[in-house]
């Protein structure tokens, strides 16, 4: 996967070119806008992370002259702006996604994936999911450890569904209240801490090895292996 | 909406009327005077010289003749003006003048006119008449007063001319209609031209006001039409613009600085927390890994704090943006109920959730999502163990009431006058104290209204009323009746 970063601040030019490529991207950096049309127009990239606030234009007006000339991989928007502007909500229908600083990485990673999945031709879905001896049956809304029956509730099923389908990849707090529940927001409580504990409780019962961590300060992962 | 021209129109009117009236009415007083005075002058003259006559004619068998003829001649200098006998014949008798002479005992000696005079006499004996000044009769068997002068003769006797006010009051009757009439249209006209130019007038005050509720939060470039004229209202609008203008200014230098003051922060915060979380990566040590950890949680609430008061600064200026769409608030408070319900038991306290069902708003959704999770998050951090939080929901009319009512503490004096200002909080409580802050202008930026108070039995209620559907303008707000 090729990756064109554009950001001019250094800081956080190096922090992402490291995680990133960690995570396997292929990146290259653009610390201006014309670098940017330099090296998008010598080879083809799978996505882009545009910062909004570049020293020599707009990001908004070098996506839209990226498109002119031909560069069809969708783009996540880096803005330091929080209330996003209609411009910016106009390129989100057109399939592209957004972002605000300060950001956790994992959640720039999970909308990278997204953006790049969103972008491939549509795939088999599976009705069932499997991570180690855990098995969900997505049409019985049923989820098995190690052969037994677990009594989950319907959010909870959601929950766990939601971290295997991120097996092996972190998730944070507020990826779990967008995707699990449908709202964004940024609690200073433990809400969803309180539903990760009585989840484990469920899943990783005595005798068995603990799939869900926690992460502090970053978020949960489902361990796949 | 109601047009104000009509109560101008009817007060203005109502005053022009009374004036009118009371101008014709001093117009019909002059003219009947002078009608009468002007009778009254030939009565006198007349009569005098009618008296004259009667005293040096001698008293023969021609007395009555001569005396008779006279009368007769000054009777005709009357014009018998009366439509339905008019004076073709010379025999026909002038209704309208009589004269009578009375002997020393008062009884008729001379009478020329219709009749035979003695209704006249009986009417000017109950009056008494002993005058030279004339004066008004009402004589039995006429409809009609007379207007009477009278003069003594030497001889005991006394002579009355009487002239019949028929001519006179024709005259005043002919001349209060042609007043009506006229002070009818003055009337009418002058209320048409009142109405249609108040009108006029406040169509212009209309679109302006109309124009100046159309700019609002997302639109504040246009500006109120000017009128081409340059009068009161053209200053009107040209007042309105320069506010606007200033606002405008305001508001755009609010956005910068927010809009800076944010870019500036962000920057280093996304550099620091990415730095901390790629070496949280690699960490092995669990100390270091536990005040990493910590460290990049305070820099998310320091994130949340920043972005909150950044909301609660430009909902206080009016200038948060909304991006309105339709959602379910009951649907919405169940979720957040679902959410917060496991923290809340853990806590020990019991959360009981009221709606009635869906209730659909138009709203910007993330605000109202982050004020409810307000709302919950203030029961969780502040409510005692074994406490009770009591969330409700209703439809009243066009306006959704969320009502959270707790058996805590409640708010203590202090924090109960200062509550939604921000940066107030109770003594004992934790967080930055911008919850209930945020809630208020998340309210108020959707033209709510939020009341806090303690409730009687001791805890918190607060009341937050929202409209189903946002005003775009003001006009929509029905005239008040007076």
């Amino acid at each position: 996967m090729r990756l064109l970063l554009v950001e001019d601040e250094r800081d956080i030019q190096i922090f992402l070119e490291q995680a990133l490529t960690e995570a396997g991207y292929q990146v290259d950096v653009a610390v201006d806008g014309r670098r940017a049309e330099e090296l998008a127009a010598l080879q083809p990239y799978d996505i882009l992370i545009v910062d909004l606030g570049l020293p020599d234009q707009d990001g908004m007006t070098l996506i839209t002259r990226l498109h002119q000339i031909g560069v069809d991989a969708p783009v996540l928007i880096l803005s330091a702006r929080r209330s996003v502007d209609d411009r910016v909500r106009g390129l989100e229908q057109g399939g592209d996604d957004y972002l605000t600083k300060p950001f956790a990485l994992a959640e720039l990673l999970a909308r990278l994936r997204n953006l790049i999945k969103r972008n491939a031709p549509p795939g088999g879905e599976n009705t069932r999911l499997r991570v180690q001896d855990l098995e969900l049956d997505l049409l019985r809304r049923e989820a098995t450890r190690a052969g037994h029956v677990l009594q989950l509730t319907q959010q909870e099923f959601v929950l766990l569904e939601y971290l295997c389908r991120n097996a092996g990849r972190v998730v944070t707090r507020s990826m779990i209240l967008d995707q699990v529940w449908g709202i964004r927001i940024q609690p200073d409580t433990n809400v969803v801490d309180v539903h990760i504990y009585r989840l484990r409780g469920k899943v990783d019962t005595a005798g068995l090895q603990p799939l869900i961590r926690t992460l502090r300060g970053v978020g949960y992962v489902l361990k796949d292996r | 909406m109601r047009s104000a021209a009509w109560r101008i129109s009817f007060w203005a009117s109502l005053a022009f009327t009374c004036g009118t009236i009371l101008v014709f009415i001093f117009l019909d007083r002059f003219v009947a005077n002078d009608i009468q005075r002007r009778s009254d002058a030939w009565l006198s003259g007349e009569v005098e010289v009618l008296g004259d006559v009667a005293a040096h004619t001698p008293h023969d068998a021609l007395y009555s003749r001569v005396v008779g003829e006279v009368a007769e001649l000054a009777s005709r200098e009357v014009p018998n003006r009366d439509t339905e006998t008019p004076p073709a014949s010379e025999t026909a008798e002038n209704d309208s003048v009589f004269f009578l002479q009375t002997d020393q005992n008062g009884s008729v000696k001379l009478w020329v006119g219709q009749g035979d005079g003695r209704p006249q006499l009986a009417a000017i004996k109950a009056r008494q008449l002993a005058f030279i000044h004339p004066a008004s009769i009402r004589i039995v068997g006429s409809s009609i007063p007379f207007r009477v002068a009278s003069i003594a003769l030497s001889d005991g006797s006394r002579v009355y001319l009487g002239l019949s006010e028929r001519d006179e009051l024709r005259v005043l009757r002919k001349l209060r209609v042609r007043f009506f009439l006229l002070w009818l249209s003055l009337v009418l006209m002058g209320s048409a031209i009142v109405f249609f130019t108040s009108r006029r007038m406040l169509l212009h005050v209309r679109q302006i006001s109309e124009a100046a509720s159309r700019i609002g939060q997302e639109d504040l470039k246009t500006r109120v039409p000017v009128p081409a004229a340059n009068d009161e209202i053209a200053q009107l609008a040209h007042t309105l613009n320069h506010m606007l203008d200033r606002i405008e200014s305001t508001v755009e230098q609010l956005h910068t600085i927010t809009g800076s003051l944010a870019h500036d922060l962000r920057s280093p915060l996304t550099a620091i927390r990415g730095k901390l979380e790629t070496s949280l990566a690699g960490m092995r040590d669990q100390k270091q890994l536990e005040s990493l950890a910590s460290a990049v949680e305070e820099l998310d609430r320091l994130t949340n704090f920043l972005n909150t008061s950044l909301d609660v600064a430009e909902a206080k200026a009016n200038a948060l943006r909304l991006k309105p769409v339709a959602m379910d608030l009951d649907a919405l408070l169940h979720t957040m109920y679902a959410l917060y319900e496991p923290s809340l038991s853990e806590k020990g306290i019991t959360a009981v959730l009221q709606s009635a069902g869906s209730l659909e708003l138009v709203c910007d959704e993330g605000l109202i999502h982050r004020m409810v999770a307000n709302l919950f998050d203030n029961e969780l951090t502040h409510l005692k163990p074994q406490g009770r939080a009591t969330f409700s929901l209703q439809r009243r009319g066009n306006t959704a009431h969320l009502t959270v009512q707790d058996d805590g503490a409640g708010f203590d004096e202090e924090t109960l006058v200062h509550l939604f200002n921000g940066r107030v909080k109770g003594r004992k409580s934790h967080g930055h104290g911008l919850g209930l802050a945020f809630v208020h202008a998340v309210v108020r930026a959707h033209h709510g209204t939020v009341d806090a108070t303690n409730a009687p039995g001791g805890g918190i209620h607060i009341e937050i009323s929202l409209p189903l559907v946002p005003e775009v303008s003001a006009t929509a707000n029905p005239a008040p009746t007076a």
